[in-house]
């Protein structure tokens, strides 16, 4: 028996289990109630209010990005570079959050936040007024950074750590401060990192239901959570697949671009 | 100088840990609260821990979490290695065809997973057999998503063995199974390993594709959200806090083992 | 030749990782325009030498001095030495026209242009790409100047190492076992093209080899090192034909070392008999090492020489035969380029100036 035949189970499991389903998507975002064939599910996805929700999905997912870059960038500068790199509980301490469970974290977040939470009694304690937390855009974006960060630092710390030493010092021998030697060599160096980073928050910030609808308290609508009503509240297959499509195209688009910016494409680090 | 940058670098570490653990923080200390009081410390007691027992939609959801995250570890564990293994001895052409396929469960939305496989599963219970939602579906889906994780595991280590590895195997007497078991899987054993516990966390993590597949069942993280959407209270927080515990003492343990070094 | 005048002075050096110390005192200078070798086994120190020199290591004790300015705690940027790195440290994010201008690019118009008055951007860019493309052409790499550096073969990307540093026009060039990772054709061709380069340019080189062929073909100073100290300092002849100690004798080129005795002034005993020698100033019946190379060593008949002996084996190295024969109780090593099978006799004669008496080395802790 050749070994390749092994593959054959598995390759037999993917696609039945991701083709086959994808294709009952495609097939429901393209017919009616009565099977028959239709653009018209697809083009209620283009109406003004989901796009509306798709803007500020892809919005908020920017933002959220952006901010886990800034504060993520250094830490895992920091924490790679010469003073810390020995401690790695530290490290591990920053990724530990990763480990556990995605929701007890979004809980954790409404803990704060909630009209009743521990920044409002605490508020309250102090004589001032209690302020609206949840429910508001500001959650949900606290809520992603806070879930999403270490995401950010782990590619970057990966890509900081495996810079040659060697090439640090051809730098600094041929005449660069450390400032310059930042700037001109370990930033572009690191890019990879960057990259990596940026798809680790941008996809999931951007298709997330729970956060939005946790953090959100069901009024600040995004694509994860507008097609997770299509499907449990409304009965309206044909248009969460629809949207599904939507979010697909979307994820397609942004992992293009992000590939189209990757200068070392062999330096693209499997983080598994 | 130096010294004054390094104290800035360290306080910088020490605002994002703040950062991250604060919240988690107060989680555990509020467990331990007498009251509900979010903001007035009302005496320490474990009455919360104790309602955590007798909550038995939640030792049934934990008791689901643990069947299917090991149950569909277990299966993709085995599906991928082999899976891996055919694929390293298949051509090119059909072997990054292969590849690529595994990538779609990692790159599609989680969403848009769980909803096409739930269509899937109502259809196929509607029309071909009865196979309702349930702990089975789930576990099905689970396996779907933890099996590339353990194919990209065990690929790499399949790819630093020397090629000679097999042939050397098959040259001193073996048949081609006991090659496998007895030359490659040995070889490839920390890639299994890190495979299997990606796998494991993932499907003890996993929400919204337990969320869509499982039906009337429901695991830990499906019972917090279901909670959670009615709004925060103190028994929960117990509940994170022996997660945020065990999550600890597992990292601690696996430190200590030094497997850490190759997970991150 | 090069100027005597001292540029880089090392006094007192003394540097340790850890437990181990990997120089012990290390005095040393090295001229204007010289090309100096430091030569010895792997751990002798030789690249932790070369490394305080360039900045990238503090010593624990000593001072370095350039121009007789005392340098020991100036950051690399700052010094007027270029490095070439054991495995090139090219900047992987730039093609080789933008490797080879990083460090002009980080000069200002003033120092590129130092005979100009008021140098403005749009002339420091010129001089750099003058520069630049001078550079590429003298190492025959101008048709690669916007590739990757990625695809570039090993001795390709050397020599893009060798213009990144020599573009700024450094005074002291530091050169860290360039060659190691080069097939030993391209080795030999880039030894000799780097000496012509040095002696053209006139800069001073400072290289560091555990390859004793390679040192005796560029340099005109060995500096041999081991266990952080240095054991001779001279020509690669004088290095060669007059070994301070057994280490030395060992390491350069292959040597007979017998023990001996110094019976008195150009006469000394070994291997049962007594030899004419050609030096002096040993204590009388002093117990010494005598070297004899391999190559000087004549192979007559039987009894026609000063010793008899019988082959034990014989190797075809190509130029050579080299053959161990045992006489007067010691296996020679012999070069010739007449062939003598294993079992036979013959003599060993040697003239008395290829004998050469070293002081027995104290034997080290």
């Amino acid at each position: 028996m050749k070994r390749s035949f092994f593959s054959g189970p598995y390759a037999l499991w993917m696609v039945l289990f991701t083709i086959f389903p994808l294709i009952f998507v495609a097939f429901y975002a393209l017919t009616d109630k009565n099977g028959a064939f239709t653009f018209a599910n697809l083009a209620q996805g283009f109406e003004n209010d989901y796009m509306k929700v798709l803007w500020r999905s892809i919005r908020l997912a920017l933002e959220c990005t952006a901010i886990c870059l800034l504060l993520g960038y250094p830490c895992a500068y920091i924490l790679a570079g010469k003073d810390f790199s020995r401690h790695k509980s530290l490290f591990v301490l920053i990724l530990l959050p990763m480990w556990m469970n995605f929701l007890l974290r979004t809980y954790a977040t409404m803990t704060l936040l909630e009209d009743t939470g521990v920044i409002n009694s605490l508020l309250e304690k102090l004589g001032m007024q209690p302020k609206k937390l949840i429910g508001t855009r500001g959650a949900v974006l606290f809520g992603m950074v806070y879930n999403y960060l270490p995401f950010m630092v782990l590619p970057i710390h990966t890509s900081v750590k495996k810079m040659d030493e060697r090439v640090i010092e051809a730098a600094q021998d041929l005449g660069a401060n450390p400032v310059r030697v930042f700037f001109r060599v370990k930033l572009p160096l690191s890019v990879p990192g960057i990259i990596s980073g940026i798809s680790m928050v941008f996809m999931p910030s951007v298709t997330t239901f729970a956060i939005s609808r946790l953090l959100g308290s069901g009024m600040i609508h995004m694509l994860g959570d507008t097609i997770e009503n299509q499907f449990m509240t409304l009965n309206n297959w044909q248009f969460g697949s629809a949207l599904s499509l939507v979010m697909m195209a979307l994820i397609l688009l942004s992992m293009g671009l992000l590939n189209r910016i990757d200068i070392n494409k062999s330096e693209r680090t499997n983080n598994w | 100088m130096k010294r004054f940058f390094k104290g800035l670098k360290g306080s910088y570490i020490a605002l994002v840990l703040l950062f991250l653990y604060s919240p988690i923080a107060i989680m555990i200390i509020l467990s331990f609260n007498e009251g509900k009081s979010r903001a007035n410390w009302q005496g320490f007691s474990l009455k919360w821990y104790a309602s955590l027992l007798d909550n038995s939609k939640l030792m049934d959801a934990l008791e689901v979490t643990l069947i299917v995250a090991f149950a569909a570890t277990l299966a993709s564990v085995v599906l991928g290695t082999l899976g891996a293994i055919g694929i390293h001895a298949c051509k090119k052409k059909y072997s990054t065809a292969l590849i690529n396929l595994s990538y779609l469960p990692m790159t599609m939305p989680d969403i848009v997973t769980g909803v096409s496989l739930m269509m899937m599963m109502v259809f196929i219970n509607k029309y071909l057999f009865t196979l309702p939602r349930g702990m089975f579906t789930m576990i099905l889906a689970h396996i779907t998503f933890d099996t590339p994780y353990v194919l990209f595991s065990v690929l790499p280590k399949l790819r630093q063995m020397d090629p000679n590895t097999y042939e050397a195997a098959l040259d001193l007497g073996c048949t081609p199974m006991e090659a496998i078991t007895d030359v490659i899987i040995p070889e490839i054993k920390p890639g299994i390993i890190t495979g299997a516990l990606l796998a494991l966390t993932m499907s003890l993590d996993d929400f919204v594709i337990s969320y869509f597949t499982g039906g009337y069942v429901q695991n830990l993280s499906v019972v917090v959200y279901s909670a959670a959407k009615l709004g925060v209270t103190p028994d929960m927080y117990a509940m994170s806090t022996i997660m945020f515990v065990t999550v600890l003492t597992l990292l601690i343990v696996v430190n200590k083992r030094s497997t850490l070094e190759s997970i991150s | 030749m090069y100027e005597n005048t001292k540029l880089i002075e090392l006094v007192g050096i003394s540097k340790s990782f850890g437990d181990t110390q990997v120089l012990k005192q290390i005095n040393l200078y090295i001229c204007r325009s010289e090309f100096v070798t430091l030569l010895g086994p792997s751990g002798c120190g030789k690249t932790t030498t070369l490394r305080i020199i360039g900045g990238f290591e503090s010593p624990d004790e000593g001072t370095v001095l350039f121009d007789g300015k005392d340098i020991t705690g100036v950051p690399p940027y700052k010094r007027r030495v270029n490095t070439i790195f054991q495995k090139y440290a090219l900047f992987t994010h730039l093609n080789v026209y933008d490797n080879v201008a990083f460090g002009l690019r980080l000069k200002t118009p003033e120092e590129l242009l130092p005979g100009v008055a008021k140098p403005t951007r749009a002339q420091a860019r010129e001089e750099i790409d003058r520069r630049i493309m001078r550079m590429l052409r003298l190492v025959k790499m101008e048709a690669y100047a916007k590739r990757g550096v990625d695809a570039l073969s090993g001795g390709q990307q050397q020599r893009i190492a060798i213009a990144r540093a020599l573009v700024n026009e450094p005074e002291v060039l530091l050169l860290d076992e360039p060659l190691g990772a080069l097939d030993l054709k391209l080795r030999r061709e880039m030894q000799l093209e780097l000496k012509n380069m040095q002696q053209q340019l006139g800069i001073t080189f400072i290289y560091v080899t555990h390859d004793q062929e390679e040192a005796l073909t560029m340099s005109d100073t060995i500096v041999v090192m081991n266990g952080g100290v240095i054991q001779q300092i001279g020509s690669g002849k004088s290095i060669y034909d007059e070994p301070k100690n057994a280490f030395v004798a060992n390491f350069i080129g292959d040597s007979n070392i017998l023990d001996a005795v110094m019976n008195e002034d150009f006469e000394v005993s070994a291997a049962g008999r007594v030899f004419e020698c050609v030096d002096e100033g040993f204590d009388k019946n002093e117990p010494v090492d005598m070297v004899v190379r391999p190559e000087d060593i004549m192979l007559v008949g039987e009894d026609v020489g000063m010793l008899n002996g019988v082959v034990k084996s014989v190797l075809f190295k190509g130029v050579h035969y080299e053959m161990i024969i045992e006489a007067g109780s010691f296996d020679w090593k012999v070069h010739s380029t007449a062939m003598y099978a294993p079992g036979s006799r013959v003599g060993l004669s040697v003239v008395p100036s290829n004998i050469h008496i070293m002081h027995k080395m104290a034997r080290e802790a």
